[in-house]
């Protein structure tokens, strides 16, 4: 990927973007698998699914998806189209061409967190209990000792971590082996997790705001201290080197190659004044990470060179969700205001 | 620390009480009645409510100490998360109503407002709301703690079911109900039937409105009670406060007994300071703010109000006094 923030281009000017202004907050945002469509989340209900190619005409808005506000959407790991979750209790499996069918219905819940893996496995939050969706099955686990606030999948997908009050639970999902869930323990409540890209680290943020982490295989943990607020946004990177993290008024990432981030600072870059950092997001191929503020301004960093520019003004409108297409060219932005937001980077 | 209220903040109503008080019978009412406002609601028994309206949430009461070394610093960890996601909603509403299990604390629900940054940034506690069933309030004091508490830390409280108990009956229940909170206004009701405007919008948390909210509030004094009952008590002194020693006192008061007391209010008279100093607390926690300015020629009185268990008031009084200048 041919991007050089020291190319006076990326100072000058912004990059091109389609925005598309709604009048519902977008909860979640994310590409498909083959990267050829970006769906937006909304508090109306909808789920609006628009052409990647930001000089495609969108199409016209669909009736909505869900009763309600969606609030988790991830791209299907086994289709070209997504799977969203609603306040509604339901998770909705949405082909490419918008039609939905209902995996999972349990009213009065709400389904808060979505991920997928490859493997073509997807897992939901669903009040105190965790729903996995895999080759057609349904399966529960749980419940957890309160509603499940953050979950992901382990690097190979065999293992899934959900965030509670008191700690973490990490569940093997195999059929064959029945292992017991791992319990690691910290007090308080875990409101967001991630799973390292190598699979060696679990990052929670926590009502206290601070970090919580661990070494999964041997079960030790750390903690880092002093943000001003919730963390939660964490974002590990490609190469599971660093863990960035929301909440600081600059990309905040913490070094976790060689002996790990314990006694040291975190590696901290970017322009200040944009306000505090709501959303990062680390991006998939390469050393760029993308970071949205409550200010509504949207930069993009790279940690080779601690550079970074503005890919979007400060509008007021906080950014609330982030996602790189898979190839890493374009990223999609939602604010709490409902402009739908997608960023071409191929300039 | 000043809690500035903006409109955007959506006010919320804490409603408590013990069980069959009358809650969800209200609940209903204000569903149901045409009053042109829309509430979302946070109830603990879905389906208990006769009114389908995709504004009621079912919350299961998830108590979340704070890790953080203070004991009584608790909060509704699902009250966190359900606001923020009330918050992405593109329908708007004018209010949001929690109610409360009949054996709740009041304790964590009040401190949510006081601690978590995010909800304080959407929302902002309107006043809590205590049902009490006229009838079977003197029994429900015998089963636990709960019924004193929910009465402790009222802003307004329904006495309910008047029908169904004497006028000899009603007038002693009310006398306890003064006995251990004597700031709250107190509404006779029969089936929960109540002007929707006494209880909802009442601003009682708002540091601005701490005078206009207490009909007691300039009449100083307290009674003999047996020592771990809770009661309300208030100080008063005219003589200018010096801040450092207040805060080193009242900080050190919190420290000790703030598990015993369950809300503290109060307007000091700072030396030298043009405003009012008016703070809020609930257990441990605090709110302050200047309030307005005083008047030329105006008394510069100090008045500070506490409802808790265990409250020494000549302690109390002592401690204050030497804080005066």
């Amino acid at each position: 990927m041919k991007i050089d923030l020291a190319n006076p281009a990326w100072q000058q000017t912004l990059p091109p973007a389609r925005s598309l202004a709604t009048d519902a907050p977008v909860a979640a945002c994310a590409f498909n698998r083959d990267g050829t469509t970006v769906a937006f989340a909304l508090g109306d209900g909808q789920v609006r699914l628009l052409p990647a190619d930001i000089k495609t005409p969108p199409p016209e808005a669909a009736a909505p998806l869900h009763k309600g506000v969606v609030l988790s959407l991830v791209g299907d790991p086994t289709s070209d189209g997504f799977v969203s979750g609603g306040d509604d209790g339901r998770v909705l499996r949405i082909a490419a061409d918008g039609t939905a069918t209902e995996l999972l219905a349990q009213k009065g819940k709400w389904i808060e967190h979505l991920v997928a893996h490859k493997t073509g496995a997807v897992a939901a939050s669903a009040g105190k209990a965790m729903f996995l969706f895999r080759d057609g099955e349904v399966r529960e686990f749980g419940p957890h000792p309160s509603t499940v606030a953050g979950l992901d999948f382990s690097k190979d997908g065999s293992r899934v971590a959900c965030a509670h009050y008191g700690g973490i639970t990490v569940w093997s999902l195999s059929k064959d082996v029945a292992l017991p869930p791992r319990r690691f323990a910290w007090q308080g409540s875990h409101v967001a997790l991630r799973w390292s890209t190598d699979g060696k680290f679990i990052a929670t943020g926590t009502q206290e705001n601070d970090i919580h982490v661990w070494r999964v295989a041997q079960a030790t943990d750390m903690r880092m201290q002093g943000y001003p607020a919730k963390v939660k946004s964490l974002s590990w990177t490609a190469d599971a080197r660093f863990l960035y993290t929301s909440s600081q008024p600059v990309f905040t990432a913490w070094p976790f190659s060689g002996k790990g981030p314990e006694g040291k600072p975190p590696l901290q870059f970017g322009d200040e004044g944009a306000g505090l950092m709501t959303v990062v997001a680390a991006h998939p191929v390469e050393g760029f990470v993308a970071g949205g503020y409550d200010s509504g301004e949207l930069q993009l960093g790279d940690i080779r060179t601690r550079r970074s520019v503005v890919l979007k003004m400060a509008d007021g409108a906080a950014i609330t969700c982030l996602a790189w297409s898979p190839d890493g060219f374009k990223l999609a932005v939602g604010n709490d205001r409902g402009d739908l937001l997608t960023v071409d980077l191929r300039r | 620390m000043a809690t500035s209220q903006t409109s955007a903040q959506v006010p919320v109503t804490v409603l408590t009480g013990y069980l069959g008080a009358g809650k969800t019978t209200l609940l209903n009412r204000i569903l149901s009645e045409q009053h042109g406002k829309k509430y979302a609601v946070i109830v603990n028994e879905f389906g208990e409510l006769g009114v389908d309206n995709d504004l009621v949430v079912n919350a299961d009461e998830e108590v979340f100490e704070m890790n953080n070394g203070c004991i009584c610093c608790t909060v509704r960890g699902d009250l966190i998360r359900i606001i923020e996601g009330l918050m992405k909603r593109k329908d708007k509403f004018d209010g949001i109503l929690v109610e409360t299990t009949g054996l709740a604390d009041p304790g964590p629900v009040a401190q949510t407002f006081f601690t978590d940054d995010d909800v304080k940034a959407r929302t902002r506690l309107d006043a809590i709301v205590t049902v009490i069933d006229a009838k079977h309030f003197f029994g429900q004091l015998e089963q636990g703690s709960e019924a004193e508490q929910q009465v402790a830390f009222a802003d307004v409280i329904l006495l309910n079911k008047t029908d169904l108990v004497s006028a000899e009956e009603l007038r002693k229940v009310e006398d306890r109900i003064r006995g251990i909170n004597r700031y709250a206004r107190i509404f006779h009701t029969q089936k929960s039937q109540v002007e929707l405007d006494a209880i909802l919008d009442k601003g009682a948390f708002d540091l601005g409105r701490i005078l206009e909210f207490e009909p007691d509030f300039l009449h100083s004094g307290h009674d003999h009670h047996h020592e771990d009952e809770v009661r309300s008590l208030s100080i008063t002194a005219d003589r200018p406060v010096d801040p450092d020693r207040f805060q080193k006192w009242m900080g050190a008061l919190l420290q000790i007994k703030g598990g015993d007391i369950f809300r503290s209010k109060g307007i000091l008279a700072i030396d030298g300071a043009p405003r009012r100093y008016v703070y809020q607390g609930v257990h441990m926690m605090m709110d302050s703010a200047w309030g307005t300015p005083w008047k030329e020629g105006e008394t510069r009185s100090s008045k500070l109000v506490f409802i808790g268990r265990n409250l020494d008031g000549d302690n109390l009084q002592r401690g204050f006094e030497e804080c005066l200048k």
